[in-house]
């Protein structure tokens, strides 16, 4: 695809096969791979370790880097003919953003509409660090875990709970779309959802994820 | 620890079942409370070890493997893999040349990633009313709504029967538009040997864990038949930024569960033809129509009510069908409704607010969009007169599992009175479609 897009550095290491293997098989066999399914645990797992790990109240995740990047602009209500600002914005960003009809800019008065944080194995150790420095750039950020190996999975992370609304929001069966199937009744109809996405993460690649950050050698 | 293995058989069913006392009443259900569980995706000692071999693997490597068999298990000439169904129907739709402020006609029955991938792809979204039979896009209406801005007609195969591709591919040619399939529900199915995804222009498959064909929780592949249209979607994908690979965890997956696709496959065509003929000895049931040199994937098993046949001809039919509903999930079978709006009633077709601003709703001239549901009146008699199988017919379950679903419809057909006193009892119970949308 794209010559764009992340990709790990570098294959899993041999030292992780046998326990990636191992989290893989165990939710293989736990009967619960789909991401819809109301006894899912892979998913809210990865999105509390998340939470933890940033010191934030909402996570929502996504199936790659764009769509978070998608989720971030969408959940401040930055849409097609909106303008925003990032900081450093790779080549993705600036075809991606351009795409959803949101014109870039580097006006300074204005506050970056999400920071980045591209995980991988060599900064793994350090996310906490990395987490408080970007934090302070802006309220919304964007975490890519793609460099980890496992295929393209994100997330962003918020203390504003209607940006994550508004993010689940975009994605078809995201948290709200769940609800209304178990309720039959729609729970937030003034958060309308407008075009969607499947921006829906499988809970395999969710649980290897949330292994990579649970067992990572912290150095904060 | 969690595990899939269900521990306790289904005892063998008898036929006398049928006379006992109905559950809601206290009588013994068909299929008891606690052996109700179906499991699909089953996972097998290779899948276990194919994530092993693919875990030493380049990313890359795995998912091309899994794309190139699956491409030619299918018979289509080139493929994507996708992160999802949605992003590859997108991706088929862009193939083909569908631009902003075209037009895609679709069907105003299916999963609403349908109609939202053609907003994705910034066309506008044109739906069209089904066959009363197939309950597939009905090329007789599609005619009526084609106009100068139409550039791609996308059918579905709904629950796993194949579209009329033969009259829509008249119409196509006729009218100078593509054919884009949508196949999210028809692995394997097939019209005269021509496997569902190889047919039309274009196609896009969801791979999700809830389809026949499921990788490893979330995934798409889209088909071409031109290399034109192939690499019109490879340069998009560059152009636009965006990201929809699919993960090598599900490709791994699906490598080995494509080998035992055709087994599974055959376990529910055998389970659906068993119950189909075993609904025609009711009066209020009936199952699914195949037309002649259609092979159909069950995906979804629809069943039709015919209240007047059991002498209910006098109630309204959505307070039949959920007076059914109660007694069948009683007796052990979750018949239940899949869709209960057409999709142009969603919100986000009421609304029409796209990627932000109205766009791509926005470019479009028109007034009326033709959204309206008094504009779909077979989808909405479908709807208030029909109940659906989902998980427990597309895991290809036991002989005995079959047995009882089908004694289960075959004992609410044998009390028509308790039907009567439960739809009379309905009071305000509204009509399936002035509910909120549901999206399955």
């Amino acid at each position: 695809m794209g010559d764009t897009i992340t990709k790990p550095a570098a294959p899993i290491e041999k030292e992780h096969y046998f326990s990636l293997s191992f989290v893989l098989s165990r939710v293989l066999n736990s009967g619960v791979i789909m991401s819809i399914e109301k006894n899912d645990h892979e998913l809210k797992g990865l999105e509390k370790a998340i939470a933890k790990l940033t010191n934030t109240k909402h996570v929502s995740l996504f199936n790659s880097f764009t769509g978070a990047v998608h989720g971030a602009f969408w959940g401040q209500d930055i849409g097609y003919g909106s303008t925003a600002r990032l900081e450093h914005a790779s080549e993705q960003e600036k075809k991606f953003a351009k795409w959803l009809g949101i014109q870039l800019h580097a006006d300074s008065y204005t506050g970056i509409a999400y920071s980045t944080i591209k995980v991988d194995k060599h900064n793994l150790h350090r996310l906490e660090q990395e987490v408080r420095s970007s934090a302070v750039q802006s309220p919304v950020l964007v975490l890519d875990f793609t460099g980890l190996g496992f295929g393209p999975v994100a997330a962003v992370a918020s203390n504003d709970e209607l940006i994550w609304k508004k993010a689940e929001r975009l994605k078809i069966f995201g948290a709200f779309d769940l609800q209304t199937m178990w309720t039959q009744e729609e729970s937030e109809p003034e958060l309308q959802p407008a075009v969607q996405f499947n921006y829906r993460l499988s809970p395999l690649v969710a649980a290897c994820v949330k292994i990579s950050l649970l067992r990572r050698k912290s150095s904060s | 620890m969690k595990t899939d293995f269900i521990r306790k058989p289904l005892q063998l069913p008898n036929e006398e079942l049928v006379w006992t006392p109905l559950a809601v009443d206290g009588g013994p259900s068909i299929i008891p409370e606690d052996v109700r569980r179906t499991n699909f995706p089953i996972i097998t000692k290779e899948d276990v070890i194919q994530m092993f071999v693919s875990i030493q693997q380049d990313g890359d490597s795995v998912v091309e493997e899994f794309q190139e068999a699956y491409r030619s298990y299918v018979g289509a000439n080139y493929a994507i893999a996708t992160s999802s169904g949605t992003s590859s129907l997108h991706l088929a739709l862009v193939g083909v040349g569908v631009e902003p402020g075209d037009e895609v006609i679709v069907p105003a029955f299916t999963f609403i990633a349908t109609a939202q991938a053609v907003v994705a792809a910034k066309a506008i979204p044109i739906f069209v009313d089904i066959d009363p039979v197939t309950y597939c896009l009905d090329p007789s209406k599609v005619e009526q709504a084609i106009t100068s801005k139409t550039k791609a007609i996308m059918p579905v195969h709904v629950h796993g029967l194949p579209a009329d591709l033969h009259a829509l591919r008249q119409l196509a040619d006729k009218h100078s538009l593509r054919l884009v399939e949508d196949a999210s529900h028809a692995h394997s199915a097939s019209i005269d040997g021509r496997v569902a995804g190889s047919i039309g222009d274009g196609a896009g498959q969801s791979l999700m864990a809830d389809k026949n064909f499921p990788v490893g929780g979330e995934g798409g592949i889209a088909f071409f038949r031109e290399k034109e249209d192939y690499q019109r979607a490879l340069t998009f994908l560059n152009e636009s930024g965006i990201d929809y690979r699919m993960s090598w965890i599900a490709a791994a997956f699906g490598i080995s569960q494509l080998d035992r696709l055709p087994y599974y496959d055959a376990i529910r065509a055998r389970n659906a033809d068993y119950l189909t003929n075993a609904l025609k000895e009711t009066k209020l049931f009936s199952g699914p129509f195949v037309p002649e040199g259609y092979k159909h994937s069950y995906n979804m098993y629809r069943v039709k009510l015919s209240p007047e046949q059991l002498g209910l001809g006098d109630l309204e039919d959505y307070r039949v069908k959920h007076a059914v509903e109660q007694l069948i999930h009683a007796e052990g079978v979750f018949a239940r409704e899949w869709q209960n709006v057409p999709i142009p009633g969603h919100l986000p077709f009421k609304n029409r607010r796209g990627f932000g601003n109205g766009y791509p709703f926005s470019l479009s001239d028109r007034q009326d969009f033709g959204y309206d549901l008094d504009r779909f009146p077979v989808t909405l008699n479908m709807l208030r007169s029909t109940l659906t199988i989902c998980r427990e017919l597309r895991t290809p379950i036991e002989y005995e599992r079959i047995q009882a679903y089908a004694l289960a419809f075959k004992k609410v057909d044998a009390n028509p009175d308790k039907i009567r006193e439960l739809a009379e009892q309905s009071g305000d119970l509204k009509v399936v479609y002035e509910r909120d949308a549901r999206l399955g």
